[in-house]
């Protein structure tokens, strides 16, 4: 239809050449190590690594015929829904997308190199509706994405832990000296992020409140500094880690609620879930459970390592 | 479904929001859109070149973008409003150059006599444009519209993301308590379903009503 | 700008070659002044400081950005290369003589058209592997794009067919051609040399509908950007750079669609009255 050679299409093949090359040099170059600020600081991922090293492997003995964990060992792999944009607890580096780090991220590591003997991680963003689902077609083995533990998802997947205990906290912006806990935001306008749990505890406690609520984190910060909104609630470990990076929002109160966190798997998987359940034990018996949270979630807050709950201690779980 | 119902009140709530966001967008967006056409149109360059810009600029960034920006950096840049006026002025910016677009072409299909026989008349520029132009092309591209409009009651959708409460926000925020995506979201889907179909049918009914039959 | 309108008005005289200069310049000041006192406003809030704008100096963050940008394409590479093919055979067969054919291709236009394609994505994603069938993460996203594409691309195709003058296929039938051969040999090959300008402005919308690539994970350029907003805590900047990149894609493709139109127009082929753009949805990610 079209020769190539016309004068008219050499301007837009010159810019189709430019975006190609640029393109596959972006594909093809090795990831450059330049930081880039935000970044989790260099020094967890050196102790990152030093815990994959002494990481424990499950004895052959443990991993059943014929059961999930054979299946993924067999694989070599685990596939694990987490976020790429969750700080402290699954980030994707931008300059070196293949390092996922965090909480949640380095657990699923762990759990890795226990069943298999190395850390492959296959990671599958979930969107946060998706992930029962994901679960129950199989095209994820377990879910580390912050999942509270409750009897209605208990209904549809297995939860193994809990394996973290937090809570929702308020934030504020900095020179906001009228509210100082929950017990403040009687009728205000209260920012949450969409699929978290505060989107249903914040009306129990305060049903006078306006709830707004905003797709991703950076939103609901930005949004609260704008004066969007009185207060935002949200996971406390993520209030803080913004709070550091953002002066001009504080932390305020303590935390209202506890949110236990638990592993998701497939439901009615029993075995599979007394082998994880098994591993978090041991885990958090030889510190190691402790050295990722120093590593990740305590960077932002000043306190001792905290006690990880008892498995099985929530409904559900 | 029966998920749904449970919640009607919420699901109800919410889809009026919903269809209160199309109608005011959609109205915008028609005048906003008519509006461009015009100043496409004219012998000033310049407007010519600014619509131009608009249409494309607002044709090749995707929709959650300009929200995100309206939403977060407009503000700094002096102009905050709450978010579902936000939301809805974004939206009815983003149709508006789709329906630009679409009138454009409509206005290629007055025929020249027409404009020629307006001008022997003593129309000036203006008024040929109000009663001639614009009425015929209209109603030649009434099925585009209608499709932009159907674009228009899916794209509301996204406010969602930007804290809007309309349905699908709703229809989360229920999933959420109640982990059963599969019929939640079918429900909606079936909703957003019947929206396009009634704006199809209407569409067409309007077309068969004031087609310009040559 | 490849349209001229002068039809609609007369060339202006002096008087009205002055009032169209005092309407420009009064236009003129009037735009540059709102846009310098929101760029003035802008960076007053700080969001025009270097430090802000410092990371999208490196490369390996552009890099990020780029990777995702690829995906991006790809996948709006392969809906196009599928759904062409399947939307000129649903265009034809709505065109059919033979009724039940007819039937068929409207009946598949009309709902794949209105059914929101996250309903399919979420139908690839749930209810496939439900069946034990499991396929790529591309795929997963290309296959709901090239469904609801098809449907468009067979209604902008067929535009262009009936848009065609009728003598073009009365000559072939009066030639001897069966219906058959006068559509492949001779309505076709017009109509979508005339509606290709279309066909290309659907191609940006669908690299816009590649953002629904964040439900099944796949790597496409708005997801990264969020990803990489979460990371930098940059949200403004991160955002304006990724609607650059967009601007500059999808803008280069537009122009390519208007070029192509101006050529269609030059060769003397009328083009359809329907407008080139049929937006399709694009759908929220979420947290």
């Amino acid at each position: 239809m079209f020769t190539s050679t016309s004068n008219r299409w050499r301007a837009p093949l010159v810019a189709a050449v430019f975006t190609t090359v640029a393109l596959t040099a972006a594909g093809c170059s090795s990831s450059g190590s330049t930081a880039v600020p935000g970044a989790t600081s260099t020094a967890a991922s050196g102790s990152s690594d030093a815990l994959y090293k002494n990481a424990i492997v499950a004895k052959a003995a443990d991993i059943l015929p014929n059961s999930t964990m054979a299946a993924i060992k067999k694989r070599g792999k685990l596939i694990v829904a987490e976020a790429l944009d969750a700080p402290l607890l699954s980030q994707q580096d931008p300059s070196n997308p293949d390092s996922v780090t965090g909480f949640d991220a380095d657990l699923a590591k762990l759990l890795a190199i226990y069943i298999i003997g190395k850390p492959n991680v296959e990671i599958v963003p979930p969107a946060s509706e998706t992930r029962e689902a994901l679960l129950a077609n199989g095209t994820v083995d377990v879910v580390f994405n912050t999942y509270t533990i409750t009897t209605q998802r208990a209904a549809q997947v297995d939860f193994a832990g809990p394996y973290f205990e937090s809570g929702l906290a308020v934030a504020v912006k900095s020179d906001n000296k009228n509210i100082k806990s929950i017990d403040d935001l009687a009728g205000k306008t209260v920012i949450v992020g969409a699929n978290t749990p505060a989107v249903t505890a914040v009306p129990e406690k305060q049903p006078t409140a306006k709830i707004v609520s905003f797709g991703t984190d950076p939103e609901a910060v930005q949004a609260l500094t704008q004066g969007r909104g009185d207060a935002y609630v949200q996971d406390l470990t993520l209030l803080a880690s913004d709070a550091v990076s953002n002066k001009a929002i504080k932390v305020v109160g303590q935390p209202f609620t506890k949110e236990a966190y638990g592993i998701g798997l497939k439901h009615d998987d029993s075995d599979f879930k007394k082998f994880i359940n098994s591993w978090l034990v041991k885990i958090q018996k030889n510190g190691t459970w402790g050295k990722v949270w120093k590593a990740s979630l305590g960077t932002v807050v000043d306190s001792k390592i905290p006690t990880p709950p008892a498995i099985g201690s929530v409904p559900g779980s | 479904m029966n998920v749904l119902i449970d919640h009607l009140g919420d699901v109800l709530g919410a889809l009026a929001t919903t269809l209160v966001m199309f109608l005011i967008a959609g109205i915008g967006s028609i005048v906003i859109g008519v509006l461009v056409t015009v100043a496409r149109v004219s012998p000033i360059p310049l407007l010519r070149w600014v619509a131009f810009a608009y249409v494309q600029f607002f044709i090749n960034v995707p929709l959650l973008a300009l929200l995100v920006l309206a939403i977060f950096a407009l503000p700094d840049a002096g102009l905050i409003a709450p978010l579902e006026p936000t939301a809805i002025i974004v939206l009815a910016f983003y149709e508006a150059a789709y329906v630009a677009e679409a009138v454009r072409s409509g206005v290629n299909t007055v025929a020249v006599g027409q404009l020629e026989a307006s001008r022997a008349l003593g129309f000036n520029q203006m008024q040929s444009l109000r009663l001639i132009v614009v009425p015929q092309a209209l109603r030649a591209v009434v099925q585009p519209i209608g499709n932009v409009m159907i674009a228009l009651v899916m794209n509301t959708a996204l406010a969602a993301a930007v804290g809007v409460v309309e349905l699908t926000s709703e229809v989360n925020k229920i999933n959420l308590i109640e982990a059963q995506p599969i019929a939640i979201f079918a429900g909606a889907g079936i909703i957003y379903m019947a929206i396009a179909l009634v704006i199809g049918v209407a569409a067409g009914w309007v077309e068969r009503r004031v087609a310009i039959v040559r | 700008m490849s349209d001229n309108f002068s039809h609609l008005y007369d060339l202006p005289g002096p008087q009205g070659r002055r009032r169209i200069l005092i309407g420009s310049v009064i236009s003129a000041i009037v735009l540059l002044g709102i846009i310098g006192l929101g760029v003035w406003q802008f960076a007053d809030h700080g969001q025009l400081d270097g430090d802000r704008w410092a990371p999208f100096l490196q490369w390996p963050i552009w890099q990020y950005l780029l990777v995702g940008l690829l995906g991006t394409l790809q996948a709006a590479a392969l809906t196009a290369v599928l759904s062409a093919p399947l939307g000129a055979l649903f265009a034809v067969g709505r065109l059919s003589r033979v009724r039940p054919i007819r039937w068929i291709a409207t009946a598949y236009i009309e709902i794949a058209r209105t059914i929101p394609v996250l309903l399919l994505v979420y139908l690839m994603l749930f209810g496939l592997p439900h069946y034990g069938i499991n396929v790529p993460t591309i795929w997963k996203l290309v296959i709901p794009l090239t469904v609801a594409n098809s449907a468009v691309f067979a209604e902008i195709i067929r535009a262009g067919v009936l848009s065609l003058p009728r003598g073009q296929e009365e000559a072939a039938l009066g030639l001897g051609l069966l219906p058959r051969q006068a559509m492949s040999y001779v309505v076709l090959p017009q109509a979508l040399r005339s509606v290709t300008p279309s066909l290309v402005s659907q191609l940006v919308s669908l690299l816009k509908d590649t953002s629904l690539g964040f439900i099944v994970a796949f790597t496409e350029l708005l997801y990264r950007g969020q990803v990489l907003s979460a990371f930098n805590h940059l949200l403004i900047q991160t955002f304006l750079v990724v609607t650059f990149i967009y601007l500059v894609c999808n803008g280069s493709l537009s122009a390519v669609a208007s070029r192509l139109r101006s050529r269609t127009v030059r060769r003397g082929i009328r083009p359809p009255v329907t407008p080139d753009l049929t937006p399709t949805a694009q759908k929220a990610p979420h947290a």
